[in-house]
C-alpha cells in the first residue's frame, strides 16, 4: 500500500495516489510516443551521431597514435568498465524488483531492459584493450591471473564472449517482455512500425497460455541475466585491472565493481525516466512512487558502496605487506588520490547526504539531482581504478609486487573524445530504441491499472493492490 | 471447414461467463479460450489451464549433462590411469567441479530450448481476432472443426453479453 503526493489532500503527507487510466487511451499514448520526432529530439539524435562517429574516430586515431603504449589507454578502460556498469546495470531492474513482484516498476521495466541495447557501444570501445592486453604467456613465463593452465588469449576471447553474452541475454530479456507490445503495434500503428509489430509479434493473440509462458521466459532470461551480468564484472575486473598490475589481489573488488554496476544502472535510469516524463509528457503513467521507491534502492546501494569499499580497503590496511602497502599506494594514496577523494565524495557522501532525507526521496527533481551525482562519482571511480591499472608499464608485469608507482596520467585530446562519443552513441541507442517501441510497456501499464485500485483509506488515499500469485 | 469465432466483450465477467456456457453446453475443452491485452490472474474466467511441461526440460537437460560428465570424468581417467600418490584413479572430487558445471551447462540450454518450445510461438494461424483486445477488450475465442456447431457457440456467447461476435 502506499501513499503518493500529487495533489495534496490536507496538511498531514497523505496524498492522493495515481489515478487509473483507460486502457485504451494507455494504448493510444504510448503508441503515440513512438510517432514524428520534435525539432529538438532531431537535433539531439544528430548531435549525438556526429559525437559517436568522433568518437569511433578518435578511438581509430588513438590506437593508431598509441596503439603500442598500454599506458595510454587507463581511460578507455575505465570508460568500458563506466559503460558496463551503466548499460549492464540498468536492466537489472528490469528483472530483479519484477521477480519480487512488485507493482511501481512495471512502467519502468522496458526503458530499463532498452539499455541492454546500449552495450554494443561497451564492446566499441573494448575492441582495442583486446589488442592491448598482454597474452598470459609473457617472454616465455606465464604471468599471475585467474587463468592457471588456459589456452594464451583466453581472457581476451573470454571477455570479448562474455560482453557479447550480456548483450544477447539483455536483448533476449527485452524481447521476451516485448512480445505483447509488438502485437499493440501491430493492430495499432501505422507504416514500417506496424509491420515491425507484425513480424516481432510473432502471431501474439493473448490467450492465457501465451501469458504463462511470457511469464517464464522474463524469470528465465532475467536469472540469465543476472548470472551473465556478475560474470561479465567478474571477467572485466580480475583481468582488465587486477590482472595488470602485479600484487594486486583483492576478493571483494569484482563485487565492488558489480554492486557500484547496478548503483550506477538505478541511477542512470532515474535520469532517463526524469527525461521521459518531461519530454514525453507521460506523467500519468511515471507516478512518483516509481522515484521513490527507485531511490530506496539507490540510498541503499549507496551505502554498500562504502561498505565493499572499506571491506577491502581494510584488508590491505592492515595487511601491511609490500604489495598491499603498493596496491594502496597505487589505487588510493598515489596518483589517483584527487580522483580517490573526487569519486568517494560524488558517489557516496554527497549523494547520501541527498538521498537521505525522505524529502529528497518522495521528490522527483531531487531524485534526478542525486542521480547525476551518482553517476559522475561512478565515472570518478571507475578512473581512479582502472587508469592506475592500466598505467602500470607491461614489462612489470612478472614482479611480484609493484615497486615503482606511476605518474598520475591525466587524459589526452583522444580520451576525452572517445568519452564523449561512446557516451554519445549509448544515450543515442537508447533514444533511437523509444522511437522503434514505446519507451513503456503498455501491457505492464494496463496491468498495473488491473491490479491497482486507488482508494479512500480511512482520513487519507491508498492505492489498494492485489496480489494474485 | 473449421472455423475460429471470437466473442467481444468489454467487461471481464461476462466473458467469464461465456467460458462457463461454452462448457456447459459441451464444448470440448481446450477448444476454447480468452484472449486478453493484459494478464488477468491465472484462472480469473474459470478457462482451461493445460498442465505445462517446462520443468521436464532442465530436468531432462540436467540429467543427460550429469551422465555426460561421468562419463567424460571416469573414462578419461581410466583410460589413462595414473597413479598419483597411491591415490585412487578416480579422483571424486576433482570430478564433482567437471560433473557440477556440464549439468549446470546442458540444465541452462534445455531450459532455453524448453522456453522456445513451450513458447508455441510463432503462432502462424492466429485465428480470429480483434484489434480492441490490445485496448483492454477481452475476447472469448471458440475453434470449431466445422460450422455443425457454429449456432450453438454464438448464442452461448450473445447470452453471455458479448458486444459483437467475429468469424474468420
Amino acid at each position: 500500500m502506499v501513499n503518493l503526493p500529487k495533489k495534496e489532500t490536507h496538511n498531514s503527507h497523505h496524498t492522493l495516489p495515481p489515478e487509473n487510466v483507460e486502457s485504451a487511451v494507455i494504448v493510444r499514448d504510448l503508441i503515440d510516443t513512438t510517432n514524428g520526432t520534435s525539432n529538438s529530439f532531431k537535433i539531439i539524435a544528430i548531435g549525438l551521431g556526429i559525437m559517436s562517429v568522433l568518437g569511433i574516430i578518435a578511438l581509430i586515431l588513438k590506437w593508431i597514435n598509441y596503439g603500442d603504449d598500454s599506458t595510454r589507454w587507463g581511460y578507455v578502460a575505465a570508460l568500458v568498465s563506466f559503460l558496463l556498469s551503466i548499460t549492464g546495470g540498468a536492466p537489472m531492474v528490469a528483472m530483479g524488483p519484477v521477480m519480487a513482484k512488485a507493482n511501481w516498476v512495471r512502467p519502468l521495466t522496458r526503458l530499463a531492459a532498452i539499455f541492454s541495447f546500449a552495450g554494443i557501444s561497451t564492446i566499441i570501445v573494448l575492441i582495442p584493450l583486446l589488442f592491448l592486453l598482454p597474452p598470459l604467456v609473457v617472454d616465455g613465463t606465464r604471468r599471475r591471473s585467474i587463468w592457471f593452465e588456459a589456452p594464451n588469449y583466453s581472457p581476451h576471447i573470454w571477455g570479448i564472449i562474455g560482453m557479447v553474452l550480456l548483450l544477447i541475454t539483455g536483448i533476449a530479456l527485452f524481447y521476451s517482455a516485448a512480445l505483447p507490445d509488438f502485437a499493440a503495434m501491430r493492430e495499432n500503428s501505422t507504416g514500417w512500425r506496424k509491420k515491425l509489430g507484425k513480424k516481432l509479434s510473432r502471431g501474439w493473440v493473448g490467450t492465457d497460455s501465451q501469458w504463462r509462458t511470457l511469464r517464464m521466459r522474463i524469470g528465465m532470461f532475467g536469472t540469465f541475466y543476472f548470472f551473465v551480468m556478475v560474470m561479465v564484472n567478474f571477467l572485466y575486473t580480475t583481468d582488465f585491472a587486477q590482472g595488470v598490475v602485479p600484487g594486486w589481489r583483492d576478493a571483494i573488488f569484482t563485487l565492488y565493481h558489480t554492486v557500484s554496476s547496478w548503483q550506477g544502472g538505478v541511477a542512470a535510469l532515474v535520469i532517463a525516466l526524469w527525461i521521459v516524463r518531461r519530454k514525453m509528457n507521460l506523467e500519468k503513467y511515471i507516478h512518483l512512487d516509481a522515484f521513490w521507491s527507485l531511490g530506496r534502492l539507490l540510498f541503499a546501494l549507496t551505502l554498500l558502496w562504502i561498505y565493499l569499499f572499506y571491506s577491502s580497503f581494510i584488508v590491505f590496511w592492515y595487511g601491511r605487506s609490500e604489495n598491499d602497502k603498493a596496491t594502496l599506494d597505487l589505487l588510493v594514496k598515489g596518483p589517483m588520490i584527487w580522483a580517490f577523494f573526487a569519486g568517494a565524495a560524488f558517489i557516496w557522501l554527497v549523494p547520501w547526504w541527498i538521498l537521505i532525507w525522505n524529502r529528497v526521496r518522495k521528490s522527483i527533481n531531487g531524485m534526478a539531482i542525486g542521480a547525476s551525482v551518482i553517476i559522475f562519482g561512478l565515472l570518478l571511480d571507475r578512473i581512479r581504478l582502472f587508469v592506475a591499472a592500466w598505467s602500470v608499464p607491461q614489462e612489470h608485469i612478472h614482479q611480484k609486487w609493484l615497486k615503482q608507482i606511476p605518474d598520475t596520467i591525466y587524459p589526452d585530446v583522444y580520451d576525452i573524445v572517445i568519452a564523449i562519443g561512446s557516451i554519445s552513441m549509448s544515450i543515442l541507442i537508447v533514444m533511437l530504441m523509444t522511437k522503434i517501441i514505446p519507451v513503456l510497456s503498455i501491457w505492464q501499464i494496463q496491468e498495473f491499472n488491473l491490479l491497482s485500485k486507488p482508494i479512500k483509506y480511512i482520513k487519507g488515499h491508498a492505492t489498494l493492490i492485489a496480489k494474485p500469485d | 471447414m473449421s472455423i475460429s469465432m471470437i466473442g467481444l466483450f468489454q467487461e471481464a465477467t461476462p466473458a467469464a461467463d461465456a467460458m462457463d456456457g461454452l462448457k456447459n453446453a459441451g464444448f470440448e475443452l481446450g477448444s476454447f479460450d480468452v484472449l486478453t491485452g493484459t494478464p488477468y490472474p491465472e484462472g480469473a474466467f474459470g478457462e482451461h489451464v493445460p498442465q505445462h511441461r517446462l520443468f521436464r526440460f532442465p530436468a531432462f537437460g540436467a540429467i543427460i549433462g550429469f551422465t555426460l560428465s561421468l562419463f567424460l570424468t571416469a573414462a578419461t581417467q581410466i583410460a589413462y590411469p595414473l597413479v598419483t600418490g597411491g591415490k585412487p584413479i578416480l579422483s571424486i572430487f576433482a570430478m564433482l567441479i567437471i560433473m557440477y558445471e556440464l549439468t549446470m551447462l546442458a540444465g541452462v540450454i534445455s531450459t532455453v530450448i524448453g522456453i522456445i518450445f513451450e513458447s508455441r510461438l510463432p503462432n502462424l494461424k492466429m485465428g480470429a481476432y480483434d484489434r480492441r483486445i490490445t485496448e483492454g477488450w477481452i475476447g472469448v475465442v471458440i475453434n470449431l472443426d466445422d460450422e455443425s456447431r457454429a449456432d450453438d457457440a454464438e448464442k452461448v456467447l450473445n447470452y453471455a453479453g458479448a458486444v459483437e461476435i467475429k468469424k474468420a
